[in-house]
């Protein structure tokens, strides 16, 4: 088999049995799918049985002015060497999402990362807690509206040093 | 031993005590962490300077805070500076401790490390070599001989203001204050 057929037999197959759904191949060794929110587990599922084993990483981008984040699951195959991108869109209001764990197991500290850096809640991931912020009490920092420099001059700026303090 | 000091041996013994006894406890937050091991090790070889390695910090004297700090890691460094006995001297180690370096911006990473513990010295630099550990180590000799390294006197005095400070981030701190006398009064 060509390199080349690989992709294309992959989604010619995909797209056999996922309605609704956009497959596409920009370059060599890269799987573009782009379905939505119901079907991404079925998804993984169909890629794990064909030979993506291993879940690389998941990542969330927020599209502040559509209203939606965008969240990107990022499988590898050991045995073609192709890496596939399977994309989906929630929305942004109240961000939910079906845990991926009981395909991927790994995904849990995905999720959890994802959870505490854009607030998308997982269903079914039994430990969503802080992972790297310490009793955060604002909106979560990754998020577009999130607005950085303010939050520092309100936290961090505003403490006078000692010199300050002592001569008033 | 030198013959020159033995005046100053007999005349400060302590001070002399402290500048040739600095036992190192140093906390690996961020890079500068990998700066210290050639520096302990036969490269540049630390004990030429006195400072040896300390295996908690009970028994260390100077602590070392090796790179950035972020809100997580500031708990244990205010429980480790609380845990040191005194005489205690501090150096912040890059330019990340002293106003935050590369991370001025940051949501997570403590800016001016000096506004919850006191600081006795500053290393600049991004990252500094491991020379300038000895050039700090000697600077705090002459501090030590002027009586001029007090941070933890200036820790002792200011209780209130920097136990005020590292709840205003931390939130309310689950170990009770260490000197529960200074909480009290106003020294602001």
């Amino acid at each position: 088999m060509k390199i080349m057929d690989r992709e294309e037999n992959l989604r010619e197959e995909i797209l056999s049995v996922f309605k609704n759904t956009e497959v596409s191949s920009p370059k060599r060794k890269r799987l573009t799918v782009i379905t939505e929110k119901a079907l991404i587990s079925e998804v993984m599922k169909f890629l794990k049985d064909r030979g993506f084993k291993q879940l690389c990483a998941i990542s969330c981008i927020d599209w502040i002015e559509e209203k939606e984040f965008e969240l990107i699951y990022h499988l590898s195959s050991f045995e073609s060497g192709i890496h596939a991108m399977v994309k989906t869109k929630i929305d942004r209001e109240n961000p939910v999402m079906k845990s991926m764990i009981p395909v991927f197991t790994n995904a849990q500290t995905y999720e959890r990362e994802i959870w505490e850096m854009f607030g998308v809640q997982f269903e079914g991931n039994p430990r969503l807690i802080p992972l790297f912020l310490d009793r955060w009490r604002d909106i979560p920092p990754f998020r577009k509206d999130f607005d950085i420099r303010e939050y520092v001059k309100r936290t961090f700026d505003v403490i006078p040093s000692l010199e300050e303090k002592q001569n008033g | 031993m030198d013959r020159g000091k033995i005046s100053k041996w007999l005349k400060y013994p302590e001070k002399m005590g402290h500048k040739y006894s600095l036992w190192a406890i140093y906390f690996a937050t961020g890079c500068g962490i990998m700066e210290i091991p050639p520096v302990l090790t036969s490269r540049w070889d630390a004990e030429r300077f006195g400072v040896l390695p300390a295996a908690t910090p009970r028994q260390a004297n100077l602590f070392l805070i090796t790179g950035y700090v972020s809100v997580k890691t500031l708990r244990p460094i205010v429980r480790t500076y609380e845990l040191m006995r005194e005489p205690k001297y501090t150096v912040g180690f890059g330019s990340c401790p002293i106003n935050g370096g590369m991370y001025w911006d940051s949501y997570n990473t403590i800016k001016r490390v000096d506004k919850y513990i006191p600081i006795d010295g500053w290393i600049a630099g991004c990252m500094p070599r491991p020379e300038s550990i000895f050039i700090a180590v000697t600077k705090l000799w002459m501090m030590i001989d002027k009586g001029a390294a007090t941070g933890y006197i200036r820790y002792r005095e200011n209780y209130r203001y920097y136990r005020e400070n590292q709840e205003r981030i931390l939130g309310k701190l689950d170990w009770p204050p260490l000197y529960p006398e200074k909480m009290g009064e106003d020294n602001g």
